[in-house]
């Protein structure tokens, strides 16, 4: 690291004094300004989702355009109409609750254990998790499409929870892991060295420290399940989620209703999001 | 426009356009029963067999190992599943602004029946796609009533028993009043399987704010001055016969040859840089929100957008010809409702009630009374001082795509039926590759 | 429990002792309930899916079989070459732009941005709670071609009229770069964040010039996680459909809309596994190479990043 080497160069010698092309001002400003125009970029489709739950579509017509025509709360008013799409939504939040509860606590246990212990195999498990973080979604969806028909399992609602807990473990495990890696150990050295039994100790010390971390899992298993459209899309069967309604809706023009739910679902993560935020803060 | 008189059509003419076409492939396939039942058969021994399959097809028991007094001896339920096509039925909006479909409230309150109305089928072969692994294995498919286009998912469905033989029984509406190209067609003798739900025909959509001059024939479609470049819409399911059609060839009696030519057709279309996509059902958006100039499209799909969306379009009877198909309501195997079903079926060959159902959708009914109520509905309307809507009604009553004349329908052809495994290899093995990039 | 110790120290030790055999099974037991889980729900259909890659038959000829059909693969290389390397190319292009667009983003945040990390963090990461489906629909008005990008454009007439972006590759490329930013941009976030600041100092007081500094100290430092980032964006990029789907024509079919095809509208198994077994093969390649030289840590931290 030539950094390093330069710093320990004794400071006598003169360095030669350097071409140095002054701090022009706008340089300073170049770096935020590209923030800025990344965050509008990143933000476009968001602000067109939002913007587009009001939009006035003449006459009869009820399905989305290109085209802003004007403002309406009428969407919002009528947000459960369209048939099809209220039981799609349930389907969703009837799997993502019970598949971020089930992953995070297979999840935290396999964290914790990569995180804290070394054993046999810790290479070939850590290899493991990365293949389930990288690898392409339509590999795995088609697999366990293979795997339920040949094993003549039902293809449903129970299939796409099966499915989501299986990619949602690594994600909890990897942010666990991440978390108990960076504790101090002395803490439940400690604690046992007061004649508190491992399990006490683990209960009392280690996971309140890792708690936000088992929270962080929760939420991302929630949101990958609930947003998860790929593997769905192959084991669903005849049942639908709110992701795979809307692809199939967008195919013959998704109603204003779908910006609508997305909004609302979008304003639930980020306050869940920042409420996470404000609580890790606050326990230092 | 055409004629006054030529509007309101003989069925029994309609009958005999049909039949004569009919009769012209029954030398390779067989209108009557017994030749269409031995095609069958002879194609389930082609296949070697699957589970629970010989030949018949003929109505009475229904064949194929299904005891139809057992399908049919339950109690029709409270819940119907029907899975359609979008823009397939009637849609209202109540006070509230909550859609619903007028002729199923009718339905329940007239049985107490609840219909779980969705419009999940956008292509043949997707919802085919769909199905198939859940009626393989056995499985409850989750619907009570799908529509299938005539054609090799039809005919599949039908050979490897993976939908109900209806009963005779109990459809008294549709001996009544279904039109006589309805009963018996040469792909379903007998109406074993399906009872038809609309007919219609492909042609060509056209924005006509978007085109340069006049779209009215299919080689318009790979011409950029007129049509601009990527802004072409393809149907992936219907093209193969479509472009037949206009090269002059009979799909129904088409071999590889033949195939091949429509191939290079469609590829030279594609070299030619006007296609912007292949498309199922969801060519319709596209053509709405301006994405596409043309499209190859679905009459009532396009009709409809004109006539009570209000969208600049317009629907081309292509000059050299266009593809004729019907919808089929069929029972999947494993539903678990057919009495219900098929009340719901025959329901809709109630006159009354398909006469609300074409009013929305614009397709050519399977009764042909609703011609007739249709333009009385609209004589009412004026009387009562709703022109508007009822010139709509008019321009639907004598529209020569619902209620086509003879030498109409004379320039149309059905597709072609493939029936064994060969033949369905090498025609995807021509056709795919062209969509497939 | 203690029993027949005599002092406090050997107590302890005893207590330890027995802890210890019982302590080395504790990881097991924790790993087994989400092991038995990803392997039957993880590793299993991997392994099934080159099961079913060697079977024969069709729907119509009354089933499959496991005839160690190899010929599906020969075929579908064959059959499928412009599509894979259309795939390739589209996701080398998309994992370059997104370094691209992500490094001076992550290199502000991480240096310059002080207090207001977490919450600039937070409006950039955003947008990817909602479903990617909807935000790729949302690029599509956007993107249309008289929708609100291109509409008062063309109307002004900046643009010809004939101008399309959607059903193009640019399209393309576009929708999955965008889809994909933030598998590349936190990896480098990561790894930008814990370069030691006092480096960039210490550089400066050696009358290093910003840019120097950056070449010298922070660049070398952040190779990890570029890898990192690279990797998490390239691997899923290539099995991507959804936006060839939503965004693209004829011209842009990638690999994963082929398999995707052949799994669910033609139902032809055997090929569509050998597929997918060979995209997973090719991608394990890169995966494997990746780990074995830079180690996964860095993939995983930044997998935990994002929670």
């Amino acid at each position: 690291m030539s950094a390093v080497a330069a710093a320990t160069r004794p400071v006598e010698r003169q360095a030669p004094a350097p071409l140095h092309r002054p701090n022009k001002r706008w340089t300073r400003f170049l770096l935020p300004v590209y923030t800025i125009v990344m965050i509008v970029y990143l933000s476009s489709p968001i602000v067109m989702m939002i913007l587009y739950s009001f939009n006035d579509l003449p006459g009869q017509i009820d399905r989305q355009s290109a085209r802003f025509w004007g403002f309406t709360f009428d969407w919002w008013k009528n947000v459960w109409n369209i048939p099809g799409l209220p039981g799609a939504f349930r389907n969703s939040l009837k799997i993502a609750f019970p598949s971020a509860a089930i992953s995070t606590v297979l999840g935290a246990l396999f964290g914790l254990a990569l995180g804290r212990y070394r054993f046999r195999g810790t290479r070939g498990v850590d290899f493991v998790i990365f293949l389930a973080i990288a690898v392409p979604e339509i590999v795995l969806g088609a697999s366990l499409l293979s795997m339920f028909v040949l094993a003549g399992f039902p293809l449903g609602l129970g299939s796409i929870l099966l499915s989501h807990i299986g990619f949602s473990i690594a994600f909890v495990a990897v942010t666990v892991r991440a978390r108990v890696q960076g504790l101090d150990r002395n803490l439940e050295d400690a604690a046992q060295d007061l004649f508190a039994s491992p399990v006490t100790a683990f209960f009392k010390v280690t996971l309140p420290l890792i708690t936000p971390a088992i929270m962080a899992g929760f939420l991302l298993a929630f949101v990958l399940s609930l947003d998860d459209f790929v593997i769905s899309n192959f084991v669903a069967g005849q049942e639908s989620t709110f992701p795979l309604w809307v692809y199939g809706a967008q195919r013959i023009g998704i109603p204003p209703q779908v910006n609508v739910m997305a909004t609302i679902l979008f304003a639930a993560g980020i306050i869940a999001a920042i409420t996470n935020v404000v609580a890790q803060r606050r326990r230092g | 426009m055409s004629d006054r008189d030529e509007r309101i059509v003989d069925p029994a003419t309609m009958q005999d356009i049909m039949r004569h076409r009919l009769t012209r492939r029954s030398v390779l396939r067989g209108a009557g029963t017994g030749i269409a039942g031995f095609s069958l058969a002879s194609f389930l021994a082609a296949c070697g067999g699957d589970g629970g399959g010989n030949g018949g097809g003929n109505g009475g028991n229904g064949g194929n190992g299904f005891d139809i007094g057992q399908i049919y001896a339950g109690e029709p339920g409270d819940q119907i599943n029907f899975a359609n096509w979008p823009f397939y039925l009637d849609q209202s909006k109540n006070n509230e602004g909550e859609v619903f479909h007028p002729t199923l409230r009718r339905f329940a309150q007239e049985t107490g029946i609840q219909v779980n109305y969705e419009d999940v089928i956008n292509d043949n072969a997707e919802f085919f796609g769909r199905l198939q692994p859940l009626l393989a294995a056995g499985d409850d498919p989750g619907w009570d009533i799908i529509v299938m286009t005539n054609g090799r998912y039809f005919t599949t469905l039908v050979a490897n028993d993976w939908v109900y033989p209806l009963d005779p029984d109990r459809r008294p509406n549709f001996d009544a009043n279904a039109a006589s190209w309805a009963k018996d067609p040469f792909y379903d003798p007998g109406n074993t399987h399906g009872m038809a739900w609309q007919s219609g025909i492909t042609g060509i959509g056209v924005n006509r704010k978007l085109v340069n001059g006049e779209v009215t024939t299919m080689d318009d479609l790979a011409n950029p001055n007129k049509v601009g470049t990527n802004s072409v819409g393809m149907l992936e399911g219907d093209m193969p016969d479509w472009v037949m059609i206009n090269l002059g060839i009979d799909p129904t009696t088409s071999g590889p040859e033949e195939w091949r030519d429509a191939a290079n057709w469609l590829r030279m279309q594609q070299e030619s840089g006007t296609v912007r996509a292949y498309y199922g059902n969801e060519y319709l958006p596209e053509l709405q929100n301006e994405n596409l100039s043309a499209t190859m499209a679905w009459s009532g799909d396009v009709l409809y957008s004109e006539v009570w969306l209000q969208y600049d379009m317009e629907f081309v009877f292509p000059e050299d010809g266009a593809l004729l198909w019907i919808d089929n309501m069929m029972i999947p195997a494993g539903s678990q409702n057919p009495v219900g079903a098929m009340e719901v079926m025959d329901f809709y060959y109630d006159p009354e009630i398909a006469t609300m159902v074409t009013e929305w959708v614009l397709y050519m009914s399977p009764i042909p009374q609703t011609q007739e109520l249709i333009e009385a509905n609209a004589a009412q309307a004026e009387e009562q001082g709703f022109k508007g809507y009822a010139n709509k009604l008019y321009q639907t009553a004598r529209s020569p795509f619902l209620y086509p004349s003879d030498e109409f329908i004379s320039r149309t052809s059905f597709g072609r039926d493939l029936r064994t495994q060969e033949e369905t290899e090498e025609w995807d093995a021509i056709f795919l590759p062209i969509s497939q990039g | 429990m203690r029993r027949g110790v005599d002092t406090p120290e050997r107590a302890e030790e005893s207590r330890k002792r027995t802890l210890g055999s019982r302590r080395r099974l504790v990881p097991y037991y924790l790993l087994s309930p989400a092991g038995l889980f990803l392997t039957v729900f993880f590793l299993l259909p991997l392994v099934l899916m080159i099961y079913t890659s060697l079977q024969s038959g069709g729907l119509l000829a009354g089933g499959f079989t496991f005839t160690w059909e190899f010929g599906n693969y020969t075929e579908v290389l064959g059959q499928y070459q412009r599509q894979f390397l259309r795939s390739i190319q589209y996701s080398a292009i998309v994992t370059v732009v997104a370094l691209l667009l992500a490094y001076p983003l992550t290199y502000w945040i991480a240096f310059y941005a002080g207090k207001w990390k977490t919450s600039i963090l937070l409006l950039i990461l955003a947008p990817f709670f909602v479903s990617f489906i909807i935000r790729t629909i949302q690029w599509k008005f956007i993107l249309a071609d008289s929708g609100p990008l291109f509409g008062p454009i063309k109307d002004v007439g900046l643009l010809p009229d004939g101008f399309r972006v959607l059903a193009t590759p640019f399209a393309v490329v576009a929708g999955i770069t965008y889809n994909f930013l933030p598998f590349t941009a936190l990896p480098l976030y990561v790894a930008l964040e814990r370069i030691d600041k006092r480096l960039v100092e210490a550089a400066k007081d050696l009358y290093a010039s910003r840019w120097q500094a950056f070449r010298r100290v922070v660049w070398p430092l952040s190779i990890p996680g570029v890898f990192a980032g690279f990797l998490l964006t390239f691997v899923p990029a290539t099995g991507d459909y959804v936006n060839a789907d939503l965004l693209g024509g004829p011209g842009t079919t990638m690999i994963g809309n082929i398999i995707q095809q052949k799994f669910l509208t033609e139902l032809d198994y055997p090929e569509a596994a050998a597929l997918s077994v060979i995209l997973m093969v090719v991608m394990l390649v890169l995966a494997s190479l990746y780990a074995r030289i830079l180690g996964t840590e860095d993939v995983e931290r930044a997998a935990g990043a994002q929670a």
